[in-house]
């Protein structure tokens, strides 16, 4: 059994090609099903989808990698109704550890368009749920998976590839956190009806915040933001200040050549609060606020620059941890390529402990005639005993060369020693012939002894 | 003995300030089960001197010194425990091991005159040491708070940025620490008031006594902070300074005081 993917993500296939194959649109469990039900490689095979706004991959155990290949890229164009030679160009494949390692580096956050960015991890999570709920998990995707989980956690934990925001929003509400604890049930009031302090309002809205204020010279303006917001209040602009008083965040959007709160207003504005802390945002420019009123204690001035700065700062954090994270996939491959390897020897090991067992059964059959002459009670006591003893004799002789098998490091030598226990043991005869393969010695005169 | 848990607290530290660095679930691990282990041992060493004296040895400077570390150790691990914030840690440890240097490396003569008897004597004393402890932790906070403080207003989000909890935790963990200590050091401080009264030994109310008068301060700075965070808004780095402050005082009140001079002995 082999391990496929085949899929297409950012890095291979515009924006246009992947909103058109988005598998969430239809839902992943009901493409997991079709495909199940389409057999593809001749068989029911393992198969699980991964599908996020930026990729779609399946991910397949399959005996021929050739056929299944060419049968998913056919599946993917049937379910989404696209040309496959629209797909085909920009479709990925690769087998075994390599689809293995890819996974794991997708996990990591390695693979993302924001390298690091923490929302992946859920959605391979979601992926191998929804391939349990459609029935498509088996072993072999199972273990994938939990692997690539522990890389995810391990990347997470060890490293910080997913540390600190990289983009301007993010680094403002991250700052609001590290000042608030939290966003729920603060005030938030933003200065300004364009385009950017809504995009702001609506970002800090999403996160929970008790209420945003639209504060704008025209109040119409404030109030057609305020209800494409939602659940947003619109503020006169001779209001502010009393709009300032009662809240915790704010953001300066104004399109104002000078500066609409000066150290003086800030004061003042501080003064009843009673030393409650104010995070001011000024993504605006020319700048809305003075930025001496970012001396004031218990004021945070950040404007659009300082964000940018905190951003650059994040993303060269995250570009020196990915050797790190590098370092985890391959620790994480390596356990698990070991345990495929193992796989590999199955069927030689399997085979190994048929013949041996066929080999005590014809033995203890042989025995039965000479047990015979017993009274009752001694020949089951003594046939249970030699059960026994041939039993932990034979697991005893099989025991090192399986843990030598399952062991062993390269994929060639593997089959080398497959080939050669296959030979010496005589198992392709022994299985031609099939359970008949190791005939017991069996007297003429033997009388029909009880099988075990 | 109480070399030990000096010991031990020192692996805590080294293992405080490997999280501190690497922040990795092993590193928590390791750093709160050594401070555990230390406490434990610290627990038995304290558990043994009561045995041998017959009573909490708390009677001799060296003693009290002992029980204020472990009482910090237990403040501090309750604090990590139920927060499941480590980063405090690195700051905590080296002010339990700067302390409980004195009694590693000193031993008092057991001191135990009759007339500091009863349960009013053990109140006061136990209090006290408890208040001091809150007080230390709320210091520690307090010079976290400021560190963080100072990054985010001066946007250089680094080190404490990335390891610390918010501002606003601090702050509170901050308060709660000082309420909890305030409460207790009025209650000492009562309890002896009310001792001294009953033992009728007039030296035992006296003003003159740099450790009384101390600890008066002690009172008034922490009951205005407590007041300034709540009238006046001096929440935040300001209260944070004042605890460090009112620390600064608890530990004239501990070391010198109790080494150097002849203060509140009786």
């Amino acid at each position: 059994m082999r391990l496929l993917l085949v899929g297409i993500s950012h890095r291979t296939a515009p924006v246009d090609l992947r909103e058109r194959v988005d598998f969430q649109a239809r839902g992943v469990e009901l493409a997991l099903r079709t495909l199940a039900a389409r057999k593809p490689g001749g068989t029911a095979n393992e198969i699980a989808l991964l599908s996020t706004c930026n990729r779609a991959e399946l991910y397949m155990a399959c005996e021929d990698v050739g056929t299944a290949r060419s049968e998913l890229v056919s599946f993917i164009s049937a379910f989404h109704d696209v040309d496959a030679s629209a797909i085909e160009p920009h479709v990925y494949d690769v087998t075994d550890v390599e689809a293995a390692r890819h996974l794991f580096r997708v996990a990591a956050g390695l693979d993302s368009l924001v390298v690091g960015e923490p929302q992946i991890l859920g959605q391979v999570k979601e992926a191998h749920s929804a391939s349990r709920q459609a029935d498509t998990a088996g072993p072999l995707l199972n273990r994938l998976f939990h692997a690539c989980f522990a890389v995810g956690k391990r990347v997470r934990t060890e490293t910080n590839l997913g540390s600190g925001a990289v983009s301007v929003s993010y680094a403002a509400v991250n700052l609001a956190k590290k000042i608030f604890g939290g966003l729920e049930g603060r005030n938030v009031v933003v200065l300004g009806a364009g385009e950017m302090g809504k995009l702001t309002a609506q970002h800090m809205k999403s996160q929970g915040v008790r209420q945003v204020t639209i504060v704008s010279r025209t109040i119409a303006h404030a109030a057609r933001t305020a209800e494409a917001i939602g659940g947003a209040t619109a503020a006169r602009w001779e209001d502010m200040d009393a709009a300032l008083s009662a809240s915790d965040i704010v953001i300066t959007a104004t399109g104002a050549a000078t500066p609409v709160l000066t150290k003086a207003r800030v004061e003042s504005v501080m003064r009843p609060r009673r030393g409650r802390p104010l995070f001011i945002i000024d993504i605006a420019v020319p700048r809305d606020v003075e930025p001496a009123a970012g001396e004031i204690e218990q004021v945070f001035l950040y404007n659009i620059d300082d964000l940018q700065a905190s951003v650059r700062e994040n993303l060269a954090r995250r570009s020196s941890e990915v050797a790190r994270a590098e370092s985890i996939v391959e620790e994480e491959l390596e356990k698990f390529s070991r345990w495929l390897r193992s796989r590999g020897v199955i069927p030689t090991v399997v085979a190994l402990r048929q013949s041996f067992e066929s080999i005590r059964r014809a033995e203890i059959d042989r025995l039965e005639f000479k047990l015979s002459g017993l009274p009752p009670d001694a020949r089951d006591e003594a046939r249970a005993r030699v059960d026994e003893i041939t039993h932990l004799l034979v697991e005893k002789l099989l025991l090192m060369p399986t843990e030598q098998l399952k062991s062993l490091a390269d994929a060639e030598t593997a089959s080398m020693y497959a080939e050669a226990i296959t030979r010496v043991f005589g198992l392709d005869e022994a299985e031609q012939k099939g359970e008949s393969r190791v005939e017991p010695f069996r007297p003429k005169s033997r009388p029909s002894g009880r099988q075990r | 003995m109480n070399i030990v848990p000096l010991v031990i607290y020192a692996c805590a530290f080294v293992g405080y300030s490997l999280h501190f660095a690497r922040r990795t679930p092993i590193s928590a691990r390791l750093a709160t089960t050594m401070l555990a282990a230390a406490m434990l041992a610290h627990t038995f060493i304290i558990g043994m001197r009561t045995m041998q004296v017959g009573q909490v040895p708390v009677f001799d400077a060296t003693s009290a010194m002992s029980m204020f570390v472990w009482l910090l150790a237990v403040a501090y691990l309750y604090t990590e425990v139920t927060t499941d914030e480590r980063a405090m840690g690195v700051f905590i440890l080296p002010l339990i091991l700067a302390l409980q240097a004195i009694p590693a490396f000193r031993t008092d003569a057991v001191v135990h005159p009759a007339v500091l008897r009863g349960p009013l004597f053990g109140i006061h004393v136990s209090s006290l040491l408890f208040a001091y402890a809150s007080f230390a932790l709320a210091c520690v906070i307090g010079i976290t708070y400021v560190l963080l403080f100072k990054e985010i207003k001066t946007k250089h989000l680094g080190v404490f940025y990335a390891r610390l909890p918010s501002l606003q935790v601090l702050d509170q963990m901050n308060q709660r620490a000082i309420v909890v200590g305030w409460v207790f050091l009025t209650i000492g401080l009562i309890a002896g008031v009310v001792f001294a009264v009953e033992a009728n030994v007039p030296a035992m109310l006296s003003l003159d006594d740099p450790k009384i008068l101390v600890a008066l301060i002690c009172w008034l700075v922490y009951s205005f902070e407590l007041f300034a965070a709540r009238r006046i808004g001096w929440a935040g780095r300001r209260a944070a300074y004042l605890s460090a402050l009112g620390f600064a005082i608890v530990l004239l009140n501990f070391v010198p005081i109790s080494y150097l001079t002849s203060s509140h002995k009786f």
